[in-house]
């Protein structure tokens, strides 16, 4: 039988296709392994110390042992103080830009300060909580500081997801709000911002992974290494997690001792984020089947 | 004005609470934090906050008032006197412990013993390979800390003849990764306090007068003085605090004081 | 009203990245306003010595001892001897000097007088009135000194080295490492996620590889030292295994869910007809992936590429603990580097606030913001390029 010059070119074809598609399989799920690699050294080394003690316990013995209980709080703290911050000032900037702003030269601009603040490196964050918080204005060492800073960066991503939230919602319920002679300000209020809740949510909790991770920015802001008790007001210093972990595994004269404790740090932040991710993703899609249904 | 006026009022908050405030070098960080720890047993009155940052941040901390006692590992400088100075603030020193360095190598390394000079040529750079020292035909790698730590200034100061450091030395942020990483190179060299030595790094015997007499760093030969690589530790504090923070001082010279320094592995005061 | 507070809020955002350019620039020029001499201290010599100005890179040569002569300086041949003030003790006894030092200026005056070939630093405030020497003139730290200097030792006495170029460089190097090894890495992943893989696979692989950005970095510096570094070191048969390449690929990591999430989505965002016309004429999966795919998506591609960088470029502390911090020019990827954000993050705590070394240290960040500005405003570039090639 002769084969023809078609039948050729497909085969090589479909052999070009499966080496190739072989290499990406291979290589996605070489990613995936490095994940899990430095996801279950983290945990192996992590879970045995993890305990209910750990969690509600303060540090004793120079570090070594007890819990890290005023590092969590410390950061729950600083997480609470930066979106008190961030969410409202980047949500009502989000709506002025997406319903208010048509495009324009002052779009442009916002549009490209908020990229900017995006790109700006978490250590540059510091230096400048440290320049105008800390120092210029006073406020010290503080929770204050550092979830001012800690606001600052986490305030594009919330611009970012908010907007995204808002271009979400069609047209179409804008136009029939105003057709039943709602003004600009109800429609936002009563239609826009409830469709995009949900979207709007997932950008916080994402935000909040982001920020409850960073150490720069809090380095020159308001971590402390030891506080005998938790703060009282936002003028104290704070521990917190990142802070503690870097400290630790690093500092102290008892490196051995306190390894245990800086794995138990590092799964306790991964959790958190962890959870950060997982909520976010389930909401999205428990919302979006919500939308898509109704 | 309106500055000062909300500075003021933030230390009229802190003193409310009587919660001092301790910040500064990372070397007396630990130690500072367990004395705190147990003063506050005996104390229970007593709150104090420790803060890592470095010797440095401490000590303009003590000018902008935003601490109350200033952790150093080493001396206050002129520039940082004549801020004081500039401030109005007269200050208050005291040597709570004394840290001995210890020069370490990788346990592979057949080298025991140095002196000043082969050190000063191996950490500026001259000597290159461990063979011009007694050793096998092996590169040298330096390790040190990083170049504005305490440390690296005292290491400079007493053992390289205050020479600088050769700038191919690899210079990492804290003790501990100083560790970790001449535990996993076979030529490398580094220097930590004494209570880092443990046994993944050999700690080196060294010898100030031109190789007559080795020393290898230890309690015993830190106390006496016989080991030459040794440095005193200060707490900074203005003398105006000095009625608030003298208890809590004291407390740290005092024998029980003391005895914490011996159990965080630095040196004791010797009388 | 509503519209004035949201107004306002839009503003704060944009007035923060004013903000910071003001404070980052105010802190960081002022370094260009300085002298490498630390404030308070000055050099002296011989008044005969016909040497009147010396560069900082000439005054770190002296004091450690590399040139001994004034003739390789321009002078007479007589030996350099360096003055400290703590050398005074050779010279006087305490009784001498007196309690209070008060006679320290006076003694200082005749040892420089009566030593030719003498340099001195101490400082300034014991300089005599009738002082019998010559003050040295020193210049401010200039433009060419920090971009062109090729050493960086922030707190040599008596005078500072600030040299940027190695830290320039070792940023620049370890990040394009980092990218190298990211890129091909992250668009077969994006591919494999976007036009091969099923949908059940890519709804377990994407938010698996979100959580790759939610890591803190000082977890992969620790894995990177532990696990990384004695890789290599063992591969290449190094002296030392903190080298640029391990931060490249600790960073490289790092910048893998920013470069597949952004080139999936722009993948993603390919229209299905281009697609579906390209199978119809008889092109492969493949064909159609690298002839249409990859050329519609390839601003979103480029952009996911530039973005990766500016992340790497940032990064500070896992690359801290595991490049080496070595301040030498780097001539290969395996050699120990320095980072800008390393250098801050590591030296802030111990500089002195308002010193030359903290100014230093804060023109260091108005160098990182100006490398990631501009590479924020090439990505606006290039995806504003692509929305117009949708129109």
């Amino acid at each position: 039988m002769e084969t023809t010059n078609e039948n050729r070119i497909s085969k090589s074809k479909d052999r070009h296709q499966k080496a190739a598609f072989f290499v990406f399989a291979v290589l996605g799920y070489f990613i995936v392994t490095i994940l899990i690699a430095i996801l279950s050294f983290i945990v192996i080394k992590g879970a045995s110390v993890i305990s209910w003690d750990f969690i509600t316990k303060m540090p004793e013995e120079g570090m070594t042992k007890g819990g890290i209980y005023p590092a969590i709080i410390g950061t729950l703290y600083l997480v609470a103080g930066s979106m008190l911050f961030a969410f409202p000032i980047g949500v009502l900037a989000a709506i002025y830009m997406n319903e208010y702003v048509s495009d324009g030269v002052a779009k442009k601009f916002i549009r490209l300060m908020t990229n900017n603040l995006s790109g700006i490196p978490s250590i540059v964050f510091g230096l400048f909580g440290m320049a105008l918080f800390v120092n210029k204005l006073g406020f010290g060492d503080s929770i204050l500081a550092g979830s001012l800073t800690l606001g600052l960066l986490a305030l594009p991503v919330v611009i970012r997801t908010t907007e995204e939230a808002l271009k979400a919602v069609n047209d179409t319920f804008r136009h029939a709000s105003y057709g039943l002679g709602a003004t600009k300000w109800q429609t936002i209020r009563r239609v826009v911002l409830p469709m995009a809740f949900p979207n709007i949510i997932t950008g916080l909790i994402l935000s909040i992974g982001r920020v409850s991770g960073e150490t720069a920015p809090i380095l020159f802001t308001v971590a402390a290494y030891f506080l005998p008790k938790l703060p009282t007001s936002i003028f104290d210093q704070a521990m917190a997690l990142p802070y503690h972990l870097y400290v630790i595994s690093t500092s102290g004269t008892n490196i051995e001792e306190s390894r245990p404790i800086a794995y138990g740090t590092a799964l306790i932040l991964i959790i958190i984020v962890l959870v950060c991710n997982l909520l976010a993703n389930a909401l999205r899609k428990y919302f979006n089947n919500k939308v898509k249904m109704s | 004005m309106k500055n000062t006026s909300i500075i003021l009022a933030f230390v009229l908050c802190a003193n409310f609470t009587y919660s001092q405030k301790l910040k500064g070098s990372d070397t007396v960080l630990p130690l500072a934090q367990k004395e705190a720890e147990s003063y506050m047993k005996a104390n229970k009155n007593a709150k104090i906050n420790v803060t890592g940052g470095g010797s440095g941040v401490g000590i303009s901390a003590l000018v902008d008032g935003t601490t109350d006692i200033a952790m150093s590992s080493r001396k206050i400088k002129l520039t940082e006197k004549m801020k004081l100075a500039d401030a109005g603030k007269s200050f208050k020193e005291a040597t709570i412990a004394f840290d001995a360095l210890a020069v370490v190598v990788n346990p592979a390394n057949k080298v025991s013993q140095l002196t000043r000079e082969q050190m000063e040529g191996i950490f500026t750079g001259k000597i290159k390979n461990w063979k011009e020292v007694g050793g096998e035909d092996l590169q040298i790698v330096v390790y040190s800390r990083e170049s504005s730590s305490g440390t690296y200034d005292f290491f400079k100061e007493h053992v390289m003849n205050n020479k600088n450091y050769a700038t191919s030395v690899l210079s990492m942020p804290a003790t501990g990764s100083i560790i970790q990483s001449i535990s996993q190179t076979k030529g490398a060299i580094g220097y930590v306090g004494l209570a880092y030595v443990e046994k993944e790094v050999k700690a080196l015997n060294v010898s100030f007068d031109k190789g007559k007499k080795f020393v290898g760093p230890s309690m015993a030969t830190a106390k006496d003085k016989s080991y030459p690589i040794i440095r005193p530790l200060f707490y900074y504090y203005l003398a105006t605090v000095e009625k608030t923070v003298r208890p809590f001082v004291d407390y740290c010279l005092s024998v029980e004081g003391q005895k914490i320094v011996e159990t965080i592995g630095y040196v004791p005061l010797t009388k | 009203m509503i519209v004035g507070l949201l107004m306002l809020s839009s503003t704060i955002t944009s007035l923060t990245v004013v903000l910071i350019v003001f404070f980052l620039f105010k802190e960081g020029v002022a370094v260009f306003e300085k002298k490498p001499v630390e404030d308070g201290y000055t050099i002296v010599i011989n008044k005969n010595n016909k040497v009147r100005k010396l560069t900082s890179e000439e005054i770190k040569n002296i004091y450690d001892q590399k040139t001994t002569f004034w003739s390789q300086l321009g002078a007479k041949h007589d030996s350099i001897i360096l003055f400290r003030v703590e050398d005074i003790a050779n010279f006087y006894t305490e009784d001498q000097i007196g309690a209070n030092f008060e006679n320290l200026p006076s003694c200082l005056s005749s040892i420089v007088d009566s030593i030719p070939g003498i340099i001195a630093f101490f400082p300034e405030k014991y300089l005599a009135k009738n002082f019998k020497g010559k003050q040295l003139d020193i210049d401010k730290v200039s433009l060419k000194e920090f971009f062109g200097g090729e050493e960086w030792y922030p707190t040599a006495q008596p005078s500072a080295q600030l040299g940027v170029k190695p830290l320039i460089l070792g940023t620049l190097w370890v990040s394009f490492g980092a990218i190298l090894l990211a890129l091909p890495l992250g668009l077969a992943a994006a591919i494999y996620m976007s036009e091969i893989a099923d949908e059940r696979i890519r709804r377990i692989m994407k938010p698996l590889i979100e959580l790759l950005a939610g890591i803190p970095s000082v977890v992969y510096g620790f894995f990177g030292l532990v696990i990384i570094v004695p890789i290599i070191q063992k591969i290449f048969n190094l002296p030392v295994g903190e080298t640029g390449l391990a931060g490249s690929i600790v960073l490289g990591i790092m910048a893998l869910p920013t470069i597949i999430t952004i080139s999936e989505d722009a993948m993603r965002n390919t229209p299905r007809e281009m697609k579906e016309a390209s199978l119809a004429l008889g092109a492969s999966k493949w064909q159609t992936i690298y002839k249409i795919v990859i050329p519609y998506s390839i601003s979103g591609i480029s952009a996911a590429a530039i973005l990766g960088i500016g992340r790497a470029v940032g990064e500070t502390m896992a690359v801290l603990m595991v490049t080496g911090n070595a301040a030498v020019i780097p001539h290969s990827i395996l050699e120990p580097m320095r980072t800008i954000p390393a250098t801050i993050a590591a030296e802030l705590g111990e500089a002195p606030s308002g010193g030359l070394h903290y100014k230093a240290l804060f023109a260091l960040g108005c160098i990182l913001f100006v490398i990631t500005l501009v590479i924020n405003l090439t990505v606006e570039f290039v995806s504003s390029r692509r929305k117009g090639g949708n129109h």
